[in-house]
């Protein structure tokens, strides 16, 4: 198992270096410039390129990018242009909101979807099954963006449940995680159920039913069991959706997090931000991966095989 | 014991429940959140010597040597008699007495001494340039002596950017001040800056130097003064529909709706500061010919935007200055309004003609141009509404939307652009040397106009001015010049609006100055 997780981990590196350096090259090759954002109107030409110069941005971009990648493995992502501040201080003080509110979306997503599509298989074709399917399908196809919105509409506008928008108290973070995670929702339920209905028909359970095992043990502890095996590969793909996702929402909730950093920055050509917040969320986007990996090994010593 | 707990607890939370209650009403007595305008969402820092973009709050915890009102005129804060000498190369300034700072730091003389030399190298040295020294004359008098005269000095003076910070605390902090902390001497200290996302803000109880556009001379009324910062609009109004804040410093006209059919809002407007227009590149075909120019700009209907993208709330631009400044007080005949005729007559005289299919043809070449503007709904309705009335005069135009923050280099290049749709927001007639010198070419001055005479109004107006009215004079003509070169199209000038919760707070009716700042804000009660 040791071994797994050290080779899983050695992957990482190469993929590390190519989603760095394509961090580096977009940030750096989409028009704008971060000094326009920074100069006042009267400023002259000259006080332009000593700004320039002050932040390295006059040097080659391949040597912007080898003295970047060099500090930002010593933890150093270097100083924001115009937010004038380490990018590192941005990060640690913006990521731990992205982080509760993507874990706890994910939990909801997890918890919900599971249910749901525990259900929906349990009850296959019955007005159960096809109304949480619907309604589910709703959840997911509806834009986050305007979700959020109708959220705020009804539980803070009509019943006055929770906050509109910040980060003020505990009870802020509920519909910014109900916009990100009804959307995982749907997905997890879809593949729950399938996987459940395909389990149902193994061999196995055929043989649990001969014994005379009560069906609804059956279905929670051996098929339910069986079928999270893709559900555990769906949700560690679904983290790097859930960081993006966060990105809009934290937009319509007024959240601090590294979406409204990222937003903020990209909107002023924030340079040394923008490039710091994407390799956080790359950087959480291969945890997450790695931890799919790692717990998908440890449920089934098959895939375990497979990496040696 | 235990049979006690239940009475006692009973008591106790009615107690606790009252005491609460007496509580909540002392501290919704004390207490208000305020939303920033969206465009000073991820504003870095309240530093107003090296900053570049001020936030709405920065007035409130600094002051200013003199302040505007609503109608321009200059009010004293921490001056409270100022002059200058007849040829223009002095000012002196007599100083407030008894003022200090957050800190505990005296204002004095020597404060000023310290702090006009803090501008030299940083983005907004502009504002000093013209100040060759300071001179302490005694404790609470100063002496600038002039490099040149600058007319335009009471107006720099007046800008958040020219707040006083204490030297003390401005020499301690260093690159901090401003992000960790910021001391002033204003009717409230910063408690803390989270940036993209709030600024608390408590009381100054030792204030006592509020200026005469103030009714309140003391400590403002509101005790603890939170600004929000909201990117997205809609979560604003809703936020101030349920009461989550008080007050919206900015909102944009197409919520004037909605929010006026809230029973609990108020909404108020001052007089903009802001200006859409259209630059005209002069370099390119078919406008390097004046004529085409001419009949661009007159093709613009000024009105029917106003009233129909804009429901009347605002005014029509039909000059390149807001309606405040008196510059803008140009010769009417020189005032670009709409005039279809006018336009169609240039036209015919230039030798476009009509073609089968609505756009001009002349030599076989089609009156096909191209229009710019910048992402944003307001900005898409605007440009495609100038697209329609260019039209109906025979020019063709396709619009080309670009990232608002690409457009300006996009400008650099010079030579694709050829009609755009812009605004500013500017509230002093030196807009006009920023977008019209020939010494930015491509941007600012995206018109790429670069015309001998204007360069030399320009050096009267900017430079060579004694007095305020021999700047606006000045500026005058130089406007004037510019209006009848055609170079740019003007359309419509906004009106700030700003609305809040009856409920929660009172407003004074006028708002004294040409934004919502301290001036106003330390009037503002709690109800």
């Amino acid at each position: 198992m040791i071994s797994f997780f050290l080779k899983r981990l050695l992957l990482l590196i190469p993929v590390f270096l190519a989603v760095s350096m394509v961090i580096f090259m977009i940030v750096h090759l989409v028009p704008g410039d971060p000094i326009d954002n920074l100069v006042q109107i009267n400023s002259s030409p000259e006080q332009k390129a000593a700004l320039a110069a002050k932040y390295g941005l006059d040097k080659p971009l391949y040597h912007q990018y080898a003295i970047w990648l060099g500090n930002a493995l010593t933890g150093d992502l270097g100083n924001a242009i115009i937010l004038r501040r380490p990018v590192a201080d941005l990060i640690a003080q913006n990521l731990p909101h992205s982080l509760s509110l993507g874990a706890l979306a994910l939990l909801f997503s997890t918890i919900v979807g599971i249910a749901s599509g525990a259900l929906a298989a349990i009850y296959k074709d019955s007005w159960i099954d096809r109304t949480t399917m619907t309604l589910i399908l709703l959840g997911s196809t509806v834009p986050s963006f305007w979700l959020g919105l109708l959220l705020i509409m009804l539980f803070a506008v009509q019943l006055g449940w929770f906050p509109v928008s910040g980060a003020r108290s505990w009870d802020a973070l509920i519909l910014p995680v109900l916009t990100i995670g009804l959307g995982g929702v749907a997905l997890v339920a879809r593949v729950t159920r399938v996987a459940m209905m395909e389990t149902a028909r193994k061999d196995f359970v055929m043989m649990l039913h001969a014994k005379g095992v009560p069906p609804w043990q059956i279905e929670l502890r051996h098929v339910l069991r069986h079928a999270l095996l893709p559900v555990v590969t769906i949700l560690s793909l679904r983290i790097g959706w859930i960081l993006g996702g966060a990105v809009t929402v934290e937009f319509v909730f007024a959240r601090p997090g590294l979406g409204s950093l990222l937003i903020t920055s990209l909107n002023q050509r924030d340079y040394p931000v923008v490039q710091g917040a994407l390799l956080m969320l790359a950087i959480a986007v291969m945890l997450g991966t790695l931890l799919g990996d790692i717990i998908q090994a440890a449920m089934d010593p098959r895939v375990r095989e497979r990496i040696k | 014991m235990r049979h006690f707990t239940k009475t006692h607890l009973l008591a106790g939370s009615m107690l606790a429940s009252a005491s609460l209650l007496a509580l909540a009403s002392t501290a919704g007595a004390q207490e208000a959140t305020f939303v920033v305008s969206a465009q000073n969402v991820g504003t870095p820092s309240y530093n107003p010597i090296s900053g570049t973009q001020l936030n709405d709050a920065i007035t409130l915890i600094f002051d200013r040597m003199v302040i505007q009102d609503a109608d321009q005129s200059f009010h004293g804060q921490l001056a409270t008699e100022w002059e200058s000498a007849p040829d223009g190369m002095s000012w002196t300034f007599k100083l407030r007495p008894g003022v200090t700072f957050h800190d505990g730091e005296p204002f004095n003389a020597d404060t000023i001494v310290w702090w006009i030399p803090q501008f030299a190298d940083t983005e907004n040295a502009f504002m000093t340039d013209a100040i060759e020294s300071v001179e302490v004359i005694d404790d609470l008098t100063v002496k600038f002596v002039m490099k040149n005269p600058d007319p335009n000095l009471l107006s720099n003076m007046s800008s958040g950017f020219m707040s006083i910070p204490s030297p003390k605390a401005f020499d301690e902090l260093g690159d901090d001040f401003g992000v960790t902390a910021a001391v002033g001497s204003g009717p409230y200290k910063l408690e803390s800056f989270t940036v993209g996302q709030e600024t608390v803000l408590v009381a100054n109880e030792d204030y006592a130097w509020a200026s005469d556009l103030s009714e309140n001379q003391g400590a403002p009324h509101i005790k603890t003064l939170t600004f929000r910062e909201i990117s997205e609009d809609s979560t604003a109004f809703l936020e101030l529909s349920t009461g989550g804040v008080d007050m919206l410093y900015s909102v944009p006209t197409d919520f004037l709706p909605r929010l006026e059919a809230e029973d609990s809002v108020q909404v108020g407007t001052m007089p903009g500061t802001g200006l859409f227009y259209i630059p005209i590149n002069t370099t390119v075909e078919p406008f390097n010919d004046i004529k085409v120019r001419e009949a661009a700009a007159f093709a613009i209907n000024q009105q029917e935007i106003l009233d129909n993208l804009y429901g009347g709330v605002g005014s029509v631009a039909n000059t390149f200055l807001i309606d405040s400044l008196l510059s803008a007080n140009v010769d009417s005949a020189l005032k670009i309004s709409y005039d279809p005729d006018r336009s169609n007559a240039v036209l015919d005289e230039a030798g476009w003609a009509m073609g089968s299919d609505g756009v001009r043809e002349k030599d076989g070449t089609r009156l096909q141009v191209a229009l710019w503007t910048q992402n944003g709904t307001e900005f898409k309705r605007v440009t495609e509404v100038v697209q329609a009335q260019l039209k109906a005069i025979g020019i063709g135009a396709d619009i080309t939307v670009f990232d608002s923050a690409t457009i300006n280099d996009q400008y650099r290049k010079g030579t694709d652009h050829q009609l755009a749709v812009r605004s500013y927001s500017w509230a002093n007639a030196d807009i006009i040397d920023w977008f019209f010198s020939g010494q930015r070419l491509g941007y600012p001055n995206v018109s790429m106009w670069n015309d001998a005479t204007a360069e030399e109004m320009n050096a009267a107006a900017m430079k060579g001015s004694r007095t305020w009215e021999e700047r606006v004079a000045n500026f005058t003509t130089y406007h004037e010049y510019v209006l009848s070169q055609f170079v740019f199209a003007p359309i419509y000038q906004p009106v700030q609006i700003y609305a809040y919760s009856k409920d929660a707070i009172s407003v004074p009716e006028t708002v004294r100055g040409t934004r919502l700042q301290s001036q106003t804000v330390v009037d503002i009660t709690v109800n």
